[in-house]
């Protein structure tokens, strides 16, 4: 009988664990304390994606010492979790107050209403919309007439080339434009087997439309799958597959870029901020050799743009002390101090005033590629269609498909895409 | 005292039929649900936003030329992959099985660490043996005077690439189940054998192998359904490129879910793939049954 008793008992607990589970979730990154209100203490939880996030849990000390009532309680999340955990946290309606949030992201969880939409609070925080960011960052923030976050930070990509190099073959300056740069990355090219010219990441879905861009086109939304019908678009992407073509740059994955970089096989390449600290730390023997230049273009020198945004949780309780928080993170000292921290680059223009920030060389490219950089549209749709335009691009490049039949192929997907 | 006895098996078997429905048999019904409608992130926050579309989601996946692809990708990976798991996880059984000394339980470890591996940690690894330019096995086959091989660079070559790297991975927990398998069939079957002058082929052909019709036959289902749910290799590995050649069912609904939203999509395309793995195991049921009489 007691043998029996006691399975009852075990069976129960175990009925009582898997509800247990059930509820757990709620439990978890909640929307902090309850209470709130004025004079009693707040806890806001901000949720930081990668790096930023480790630095963010000191760097707010100084925010908590400021204002006495609010708690920052940060919580760090690897990029590769980052989009998962922002689902979950949008189906359940339990999020962080405040959150990172990539500049690509806006259009999905703004559409499906996970953000508070800031332009009502536009008078009462002079940080929302200010037009001392860089326009490329502030257009991110905006969908559907609403705007739903704050830049925080961003970055760009930018030409790094192999001064040396470039130098032995007879060019002193680095290319400025579509001509020049063919020009250069074909005479680097016929260096011998496995040299090339210049380098393109085909997963990157950045890389089509800055070509694009730099071709004078533009993304226009109303008319939708016709944008890619654009002769300037169309321009663009026969010239990247002359790259491929004639084999300027590597189909295949081949060696990571820092050590073809560094051995000279790849002597040029874009890529953003992040690769100079890169650089400098894996490849110190041609510290000097290379430098950073403005992405050639053939209409203008054009750049994506891309960081992140700030965003206020549409759940949250403390818009308040969330506003408050997004402030301080967005004043022009606040951001230098941030740039000092993790070498993110600002998106206040005027924290580029900034003695420290004006002396750097390689830096004060980043900041006029910055004025020249767009943002990708901020549309729901954006994701799946700048996918299917790689994959196109990789039909082309790699398995010979015609570049105007593929083309067309791929405005029939965006018009199905679109509408 | 009688009734309270005939409670006692559900009491016993309680506990796991619970965690089943609440974690397998709701899930697979609330996917089933959703396969039906239009479910994307928008629908997930507010589900007056969610309407049934029929089957709409399930002819427009027929139509769509990456998954009927990945159908066929994933195919490949299956009669390819799984023969060569059992083949060279039987192989490798019998092998270790030879002897016991402490050279052989050092290969047992070394085959069975694969398997407990992370995959990143692998990913990286293989990423660089892979490599087409300063990969080993190309390093290797130049040294012997042989071309390159584009490991990961072309559709075809990348799929045998993954299954290869899958088939080392995958040999640790099946080489397991076999030595398990092999050290239960009783001494005096081979006693008797020798008896009767069998050689050792013999032994094999009629002792062993038979002996290990039901291992085999749990090896052959678990290793299907795992490999038509292939996901982890490519996924970490290629991204199911070079020009979709590696990408399977999984990977998929994996992107159509996770990446673009579109859960109504990805339900309908993890429904086919449900459909699929029930069909393969219900066969095997079935031939094994038929063997069995």
């Amino acid at each position: 009988m007691k043998f029996k008793k006691s399975l009852a008992m075990f069976a129960g607990v175990s009925v009582l664990a898997a509800a247990g589970c059930g509820n757990d979730g709620d439990a978890n990154g909640g929307n902090g304390d309850e209470q709130g209100g004025d004079g009693e203490a707040v806890t806001l939880d901000v949720w930081a994606m990668g790096e930023e996030g480790n630095a963010l849990e000191s760097f707010v000390e100084d925010f908590e010492s400021e204002h006495d009532n609010i708690e920052v309680n940060v919580q760090a999340i690897p990029w590769d979790n980052a989009h998962e955990n922002l689902l979950t946290a949008v189906a359940s309606g339990n999020g962080p107050d405040v959150l990172q949030l990539g500049t690509t992201w806006v259009a999905e969880f703004a559409g499906a209403g996970a953000f508070l939409d800031l332009s009502e609070y536009e008078d009462e925080y002079d940080v929302i919309s200010n037009d001392d960011f860089f326009e490329g960052a502030l257009d991110t923030t905006v969908y559907n007439d609403g705007v739903y976050g704050v830049p925080w930070y961003v970055d760009t990509r930018v030409l790094f080339y192999r001064a040396d190099i470039l130098e032995e073959h007879g060019f002193s300056e680095p290319p400025q434009n579509w001509d020049e740069m063919l020009e250069v990355s074909r005479e680097l090219a016929d260096r011998g087997d496995g040299m090339y010219g210049y380098d393109i990441d085909q997963n990157d879905q950045l890389v089509p439309p800055i070509f694009a861009w730099q071709n004078g086109w533009e993304f226009n939304e109303e008319e939708a799958e016709e944008n890619f019908a654009d002769p300037a678009f169309r321009e663009a992407m026969a010239y990247y597959h002359t790259f491929f073509d004639e084999e300027l740059v590597q189909v295949t994955e081949g060696v990571p870029i820092e050590q073809g970089f560094e051995e000279g096989s790849k002597p040029m390449f874009s890529s953003g901020p992040w690769m100079v600290n890169i650089l400098r730390d894996s490849a110190p023997d041609i510290d000097g050799d290379w430098d950073v230049a403005m992405l050639p273009g053939s209409e203008r020198n054009a750049s994506a743009i891309g960081g992140s945004h700030l965003s206020v949780f549409a759940e949250t309780e403390h818009v308040e002390e969330s506003l408050e928080f997004i402030s301080y993170m967005s004043q022009p000292e606040t951001q230098v101090e941030w740039f000092k921290e993790t070498n993110t680059l600002p998106a206040r223009q005027s924290a580029w005033d900034d003695e420290e920030l004006q002396e750097d060389e390689k830096l004060a490219v980043f900041g006029d590629q910055l004025e020249e950089a767009s943002a990708p549209p901020v549309l729901d749709q954006w994701e799946n269609i700048a996918q299917d335009l790689l994959s196109s691009l990789e039909r082309i490049n790699r398995g010979g498909a015609d570049l105007d039949e593929e083309l067309d192929e791929f405005q029939q997907q965006a018009a199905r895409r679109l509408n | 005292m009688n009734h309270k006895n005939a409670l006692t098996p559900w009491l016993f078997i309680g506990p796991a039929v619970l965690l089943l429905i609440a974690f397998s048999l709701l899930p697979i019904l609330v996917s089933l649900l959703i396969s039906f409608t239009d479910m994307n992130l928008i629908g997930l926050r507010n589900w007056d936003m969610v309407s049934f579309v029929g089957i709409e989601n399930f002819i427009a996946l027929f139509q769509d030329p990456l998954f009927r692809r990945s159908i066929f990708n994933t195919l490949v990976y299956v009669s390819i992959g799984v023969p060569l798991v059992i083949v060279c996880s039987l192989a490798v059984a019998l092998l270790l099985n030879y002897m016991t000394n402490k050279l052989f339980t050092f290969f047992r470890v070394l085959f069975y660490v694969p398997s407990i591996t992370n995959i990143v940690a692998i990913a990286v690894v293989w990423g660089f043996l892979y490599n087409m330019d300063v990969g080993l096995f190309n390093y290797v086959l130049n040294t012997l005077g042989l071309g390159s091989v584009p490991w990961l660079e072309h559709p075809f070559i990348a799929k045998i690439s993954l299954i290869i790297l899958a088939v080392w991975k995958g040999i640790g927990i099946n080489m397991l189940i076999y030595l398990a398998a092999l050290q239960s069939i009783p001494k005096s079957f081979y006693e008797a054998a020798d008896m009767d002058g069998a050689n050792k082929f013999q032994k094999l052909r009629y002792i062993t192998i038979p002996s290990l019709s039901y291992a085999t036959f749990f090896v052959t289902v678990t290793t299907l359904i795992g490999w038509l749910q292939f996901f982890e290799e490519p996924f970490v590995m290629t991204g199911g490129g070079p020009l979709d050649g590696t990408m399977s069912m999984a990977l998929f609904i994996y992107e159509s879910g996770f990446q673009y939203n579109d859960f109504g999509y990805a339900a309908a395309g993890s429904l086919v793939l449900f459909i699929f793995i029930i069909v393969a195991t219900l066969v095997q049921f079935t031939f094994n049954k038929s063997k069995e009489n």
